[in-house]
This record gives structure tokens, C-alpha cells and sequence, in this order.
């Protein structure tokens, strides 16, 4: 039972940081929010329990999360 | 403390954080047989730490850098150790990956899998898959950089 709470309030975060992924204008916000998904993400893995899945899953949103800032000094920062 | 780099948080956290997840990305590598992780993740660890040192410290540094040309160079070096390990194990007689007949002295009687000999080759294609993913995530980010710098 608490196993399933917990993953509920996990599902409706990621619910949640996507959708404002979607909605946010500002992109710098998007990329940190994207990360806060990522992370949600590892930690339904793992309670899935899948630990090698949550592991690749957190170094590969620091690493998605680094590419977005870089290319963020090219783009414009605010979306019209 | 010498020279600082930006601020006094960059600086700390460069120093404690970047040995930490090189250290760290060899261990999975090593450990990858026994706990969750192995040659993806351990290489995406070490990229992560080279690539914190060229964000913090810039391009000219010469400790953590690796340039863009040799991490083409050594991506597909680390696809030839892959291949190189099978192509081993054919030369002497077996199939392609087929660890029985890895040229090493841990005990192959004629093909017959040995746990030591499979954990060996194993650990050589995970060394490949290590070099071609770090260098690999390198390269992305010198080639996104770059492309910044130059406008």
C-alpha cells in the first residue's frame, strides 16, 4: 500500500514536470525542469526495480542535461 | 589554492567532484560483473567528469582535456578493441565472441566456457564499449562548443 502511494505521487510529478516542460517560455527553466524529470524517472525505476535502468537513466540526464545548457548559449533564451 | 576558477563554488566543487566520478567510473567498469552498471554507464561517468573540467576550466586546460580530433580517433578505437576480441576468438578456432577460446591461461580446454575466461573477455569488450561511449559524448559536446563559439 505504501509502495503504491509513493509511486502514485511519483506518476502524477512526472506528469506534472512534463507538462510544464511543455507549457514553460522560458527555456533555461525547461532544461532544469527536464532534469527534475529525469530524476523523477530514475526514482520509478528503481522502484520498479530495475537499478541498472535507474543508473543509466541519471547519467544520461546530466549528461542531456549539460548538452541543453551549452546549446542554450546559441539559442535565445525566452520562446516567443 | 593556486588559481580559482570563476568562483569558490566552481573551484570546490570542481576539485571534489571531477577525481570522484572518474574514480567512480572505473569502479563501475571493474564492478560491472556483480552490481548494476557496466561499459555504458561507467563510459557516460568518465565523460560526465571530462566534461565538467572543460565547463569549468575552459579549453586550454591540459589535465582533463581531451580534443575533438583524438576523440574521433580513440571512439573508433574502442569499436576495434570490440571487434578485435572477436576476431581473437575466430582466429583461434571458435566463433565470433566465443570466450572459450580467448588466448589467456586461466584454463580453456577446447571451446568449454570457463567462468574466469568468459568474465575476461568480457571485461575487454566492456573496455571497448567504455572508450567508444566517452569519447563519443567528448566529441558531441567539443563539436556543440565549437559551433557556439564561433557566432
Amino acid at each position: 500500500m505504501q509502495n503504491l502511494i509513493i509511486e502514485a505521487a511519483l506518476l502524477l510529478f512526472l506528469i506534472g514536470t512534463t507538462v510544464s516542460v511543455i507549457v514553460l517560455k522560458d527555456l533555461l527553466s525547461a532544461t532544469f525542469v527536464y532534469c527534475a524529470f529525469s530524476y523523477c524517472a530514475v526514482l520509478l525505476y528503481l522502484m520498479m526495480g530495475s537499478p541498472d535502468v535507474a543508473f543509466t537513466e541519471a547519467v544520461i540526464g546530466v549528461v542531456s542535461t549539460i548538452y541543453f545548457v551549452v546549446a542554450l548559449k546559441k539559442l535565445d533564451r525566452w520562446c516567443k | 589554492m593556486k588559481k580559482k576558477y570563476g568562483s569558490s563554488v566552481l573551484d570546490i566543487s570542481f576539485r571534489i567532484i571531477t577525481p570522484f566520478t572518474l574514480i567512480y567510473g572505473v569502479y563501475v567498469y571493474l564492478n560491472g560483473e556483480i552490481s548494476p552498471g557496466g561499459g555504458f554507464q561507467a563510459g557516460a561517468l568518465l565523460a560526465v567528469g571530462v566534461v565538467l573540467a572543460r565547463l569549468i576550466m575552459g579549453a586550454e586546460n591540459k589535465i582533463y582535456n581531451v580534443s575533438g580530433r583524438s576523440a574521433v580517433i580513440l571512439a573508433g578505437v574502442g569499436t576495434f578493441i570490440y571487434a578485435l576480441t572477436g576476431w581473437v576468438t575466430m582466429l583461434r578456432g571458435g566463433k565470433f565472441l566465443d570466450y572459450g577460446f580467448l588466448p589467456f591461461a586461466i584454463g580453456s580446454h577446447g571451446g568449454h566456457m570457463w567462468p574466469a575466461l568468459h568474465a575476461t573477455g568480457i571485461l575487454f569488450i566492456e573496455l571497448g564499449v567504455t572508450l567508444c561511449v566517452m569519447m563519443t559524448i567528448i566529441d558531441i559536446l567539443d563539436v556543440v562548443v565549437e559551433r557556439t563559439d564561433i557566432e
